[in-house]
């Protein structure tokens, strides 16, 4: 096969050399068919209905009546509560995402380490992220009860301070995180599994050289599993962005209303309003008080925020998109 | 240890300045061999506890659920067996293995597909798809499935587990990206010796990336299977009318009446919808294995 | 817990019946028709199938299944099919996508003014008058939360009453034998009946004044000071009515001798609301308010408790309101879509109107009858406790919470501020109160017409 020193000149591609490009534009073509059709109906179809939708008035049970900007206008200046809700889950964002990121990475190499029972230590990891997701909220939140829980009590016997974890304003968002933790396990495995990909022959060569953990990490280890990492970044971002369960589930247990199944706290955000959720308060607008047009806007907002997001961090970070070979 | 032996066998030309590194290396490996595990005790303990306090509820009474006790006052193993006669759990096993099974089957031969074409071949536009694929996951879903929700109605699938497992066929945008960031891990040079050889790009993909990339083809399969399994809103959404299709996150929702809900039996349903996925986990872990010693292979 | 897969966690239940506008014009269910007018007169023989859609599940489905087969045992020709655990959002989904269900039982009156107004659910009206029901046998505060402007489309079932549960031994070792009638009584009881530990933290509370805490919510003090939240023109008048004012004021004088930070403590610390830890079945709470539901509770969870109920304790300023409280129930009516109106109908007035069968159900579920032969029934069981609770749903001046097209926003809208109002967020009550009105005036003009 000739590797193409064409003698026709610049831009006049050989016949052979086309039919060739044809032929793999067909192959992506054929690998991505299932994708884009995909793409039609479950994404592009309902972005268009959901922008078309925010400048309407729509209960659902009548058809939707246009009126411009007014949605639009109540978000940005009637609004208080979205304000509260935005504050809440950018906040999330940028401290639930770090921790969990950096976190998930520090078990998963802990893991690599372990010369025994790994099989054992991966399932304990893992086990919190299998558990559905109101038990598991559940049973963590009635850990941290401050008055009967076992962690106040052990606090208490420590003669330390014992917060009032979910209950108290200030430590709310914290706790969740804390929540988030424990749920690390998910992202455990895909760092593990990027951690155990890397080249075993980088790590000799490095330990040739004589570097030291950290520059060993940070030339070695770092480059090889940042496909991965910046995955674990911007999913964690976007799901950030639309935290609802676990907030709400928290809510209605620590302010003693414990529910099932996504629930439906009397108290938006208890306590104070610390706890509400953009997403929450989409849900509340949209499906319990039946503004789905102002509902849908929300949801243009939150979307043109994770676009926005999004593409920062993958212009920051374009080496760590294309992987340990560089740009391309 | 076998550590130590190895390193007292590694003997070089200056023994006295060696030894002392060796033994100084020896010291090193035992603190941070008991460092390690003794970490990893701990935050294993801490992991643990939440799931502990979840099996000593599920031996409760109703009435002692959630009072905040820790320690059961009387044991109730037929709390389990109420779970089968009070819902019928193996209907929802059975629907739930169905979706989950079906689901990740199809999103793999639809996205594995996809996620090679966006890393591994070269195409205009292909920055652009990429950005589209995370631009799907960005759109909140209940507004997204409000549209759809429509158009399963009128194709007479509501009630059922079709609405969930049918759109896997053409892709799933979580799966695509975490394909694309594996496969971005696997050097070209393997892709490129197979095509200068003749291969055709699907040969490449399945008889050279794929093998490669199976650690990470199996985490994805595994998180797509184990979403499934948990999912509680997709269900809700579109088989909540008909309970013949119900899945185990529905029937965990199940045990309540009118104000009170029965964290007991809630908790004992929770552990036995768990130990399924907990199985194929500890089973599933072996493909990692492999995947380390396939990974020595290289260079 | 995977937090990466949040995306599809998120609650995604509704469904548009319009979609895109483009499509929309072909859909079924956009219209508001409120569908066809009733026959002249009503059939002779029933047939047919009837879908009813129903929220309950477990003990309290059996008792509406036992009237179900009454009725289908009245009317060999029609059969009726059940479905429970069905909630307001998932029928509102089923109707707005065209689904045909025949007669719907909601668990609240908050989406009435919507149901109506929309005609997802039918005007009843003209079948109320042409079989003649009697509507008196209602009393009034139920028929004003089964309409919407003029327009009513539903009937009222069961209902939920709110009064005063207090622990007489509790009461007795403070030298109490009665409980109080009047908001200043309320308080000094409280306080005297509060004891503190040796750190003055609180180990048993008078009465816990916080919102938020159980049942407690300004929707269920409000007949007690009198309040209305809205005026004539469908503005809200929490600003204006001197009554909110005073609730809140009273509110929060409880709130500060209990100081907020140890009440949060404190609450932080009880047991769930429906579980054997309720604070008040413990002895740890000697006073609260709550439904009529909570003596069956008591019942098999603390049946040592010695307790009493009464009304709710009203503002020093209008002792004449004693005896009412808040009163809320569940509705029942026919969707939109209903292929079988007439046997429908037959069962939605069965259900509601027929003694024997609401009384046999109240019984089951435990709840209020809501109608008057129900309620004077000597087959209703009740006792002292519960015959409290019959006594403040018959008071003419118990209320309920206004029905309006856009569901509780503007209970949610109050509710923040009372977080914030306890927490001493809030230095000026009266200029705080105005900006509650503003606001739920901004958002029900949101949903209404321009």
């Amino acid at each position: 096969m000739t590797i193409a020193v064409d003698a026709r000149g610049a831009g006049q591609p050989s016949p052979a050399l086309r039919a060739k490009r044809r032929r793999q534009r067909l192959t992506v073509l054929a690998f991505l068919t299932p994708w884009l059709l995909g793409v039609a109906i479950f994404f592009i179809y309902p972005l268009i209905d959901t922008v078309y939708l925010s400048f309407t008035r729509y209960d659902l049970l009548s058809p939707p009546k246009w009126i411009g900007l007014t949605n639009y206008r109540f978000m940005f200046t009637k609004d208080p509560q979205v304000v509260q809700a935005a504050y809440n889950t950018l906040w999330l964002v940028v401290i639930l995402v770090t921790a969990r990121v950096l976190f998930g990475l520090a078990v998963a190499t802990l893991v690599t380490r372990l010369k025994s029972g790994l099989g054992l230590f991966r399932t304990v990891f893992y086990l919190p992220a299998l558990v559905p997701p109101v038990a598991g909220v559940l049973a963590f939140v009635f850990l941290f009860n401050p008055a009967t829980g076992p962690v106040n009590q052990i606090l208490g016997a420590l003669g330390l301070p014992q917060p009032l974890w979910f209950n108290d304003p200030s430590l709310s968002k914290p706790s969740l995180v804390m929540l988030g933790l424990w749920g690390v396990g998910d992202l455990m495995i895909i760092f593990l599994a990027s951690l155990l990909d890397v080249p075993k022959e980088q790590y000799e060569a490095a330990a040739l050289d004589g570097v030291n953990p950290w520059q060993r990490f940070r030339y070695v280890t770092l480059p090889n599993i940042s496909p991965v990492l910046m995955f674990a970044a911007i999913t964690g971002v976007i799901a950030a962005l639309q935290y609802f369960t676990e907030a709400v589930v928290a809510a209605s247990v620590a302010s003693g209303q414990a529910t099932t199944g996504g629930g439906n706290a009397a108290l938006l955000g208890y306590p104070e309003g610390s706890t509400l959720t953009y997403a929450q308060w989409l849900y509340v607008m949209g499906f319990k008080n039946y503004y789905l047009g102002y509902a849908s806007a929300l949801a243009v907002v939150m979307f043109a925020v994770s676009l926005g997001v999004t593409l920062i961090l993958l212009r920051r970070a374009r080496s760590l998109v294309y992987g340990a070979e560089g740009t391309r | 240890m076998s550590a130590i032996t190895a390193t007292t066998q590694m003997s070089t030309p200056n023994r006295e300045i060696d030894t002392r590194g060796n033994r100084r290396a020896k010291r090193r490996k035992r603190l941070s061999f008991i460092a390690d595990h003794s970490l990893g005790i701990a935050v294993a303990i801490m992991f643990l506890a939440p799931f502990v306090f979840i099996v000593l509820q599920s031996f409760m009474t109703s009435e002692q659920a959630l009072t905040g006790d820790l320690w059961p006052q009387s044991w109730h193993p037929s709390n389990y067996v109420d779970v089968f006669t009070k819902a019928p759990m193996l209907l929802y096993l059975r629907n739930t293995l169905l979706y989950a099974t079906l689901a990740t089957l199809f999103m793999l031969l639809s996205s594995i597909p996809a996620a090679y074409a966006l890393s591994r071949l070269q195409w205009k536009g292909r920055n652009i798809a990429f950005v589209v694929v995370l631009m799907m996951m960005m759109l909140p879903p209940q507004v997204t499935q409000v549209p759809i929700y429509v158009m399963w109605t009128r194709l007479h699938l509501t009630g059922t587990l079709w609405p969930m497992i049918l759109p896997n066929l053409l892709g799933d945008a979580f799966s695509i990206f975490l394909l694309r960031q594996f496969f971005l891990t696997i050097p070209q040079e393997y892709a490129d010796a197979a095509r200068v050889d003749g291969c055709s790009e699907w040969r490449v993909m399945t008889k050279v990336i794929l093998p490669m990339a199976k650690p990470g083809i199996a985490a994805t399969a595994m998180f797509m299977f184990f979403f499934c399994w948990n999912d509680f809103y997709g269900p809700t959404l579109y088989t909540s009318e008909n309970p013949d299709s119900w899945t185990i996150s529905l029937g965990l929702a199940s045990f309540r009446n009118l104000y009170q809900v029965q964290w007991n039996l809630t908790m004992a349903a929770t552990i036995l919808a768990m130990l399924p996925v907990l199985i194929v986990f500890f089973l599933a872990q072996k493909v990692f294995v492999e995947g380390i010693t396939l990974t020595g292979v290289k260079g | 817990m995977s937090i990466i897969r949040g995306r599809r966690r998120v609650l995604a239940i509704a469904a548009a019946a319009a979609g895109l506008a483009l499509v929309a014009t072909g859909c079924s269910s956009g219209s508001t028709d409120a569908g066809p007018a009733a026959i002249s007169s009503a059939p002779a023989k029933l047939t047919g199938t009837v879908t009813f859609w129903h929220f309950f599940t477990d003990r309290e489905a059996a008792a509406i299944q036992t009237a179900v087969d009454k009725f289908q045992a009245a009317n060999p020709g029609v059969k009726v099919e059940v479905k429970k655990g069905q909630d307001d959002e998932k029928t509102i989904q089923a109707i707005a996508s065209g689904q045909p269900i025949d007669v719907v039982l909601s668990y609240s009156t908050d989406q009435i003014g919507k149901f109506c107004s929309t005609g997802a659910w039918r005007d009843l009206s003209d079948y109320v008058k042409r079989d003649g029901v009697n509507l008196d046998q209602i009393p009034t505060v139920v028929r004003d939360y089964t309409q919407f402007e003029g327009k009513r489309c539903s009937m009222p079932m069961l209902s939920d009453t709110y009064g005063l549960y207090y622990n007489k031994k509790l009461l007795a070792e403070a030298g109490y034998s009665a409980p109080p009638k009047t908001m200043s009584e309320f308080s000094a009881m409280a306080e005297k009946l509060t004891k503190l530990d040796g750190n003055g933290a609180i180990q048993v509370a008078g009465f816990v004044p916080t919102f938020g805490f159980y049942e407690n919510a300004p929707a269920h003090f409000a007949p007690s000071f009198g309040a209305t939240w809205f005026n004539a023109d469908g503005t809200s008048n929490i600003g204006s009515d001197p009554a909110w004012a005073s609730m809140f004021t009273w509110q929060k004088k409880l709130v500060d001798f209990y100081g907020y930070d140890k009440l949060t403590r404190f609450t932080a610390g009880l047991g769930q609301e429906f579980s054997a830890d309720n604070a008040f079945e413990k002895g740890k709470v000697a006073m609260m308010i709550d439904g009529e539901y909570r003596n069956a509770f008591i019942k098999a969870e603390a049946p040592n408790l010695e307790y009493g109920t009464a009304p709710f304790p009203t503002d020093d300023a209008k002792p004449d309101l004693y005896g009412a409280g808040y009163v809320t129930g569940n509705v029942i009516g026919i969707g939109r879509g209903s292929q079988n109106p007439e046997a429908a109908w037959a069962l939605v007035k069965y259900l509601s109107t027929d003694t024997d069968s609401v009384v046999s159900v109240a019984n089951g579920i435990k709840n209020v009858p809501t109608t008057t032969p129900a309620l004077t029934s000597p087959a209703l069981e009740k006792d002292a406790n519960y015959q409290t609770f019959l006594d403040v749903f018959a008071n003419a001046n118990s209320t309920t919470t206004p029905t309006t097209a856009s569901g509780k926003a503007y209970q949610d809208t109050l509710g923040t501020f009372a977080q914030n109002w306890q927490a001493g967020k809030v230095p000026d009550l009266a200029a705080g109160l105005k900006t509650v009105d503003q606001q739920i005036n901004d958002q029900l003009a949101l949903g209404s017409a321009p």
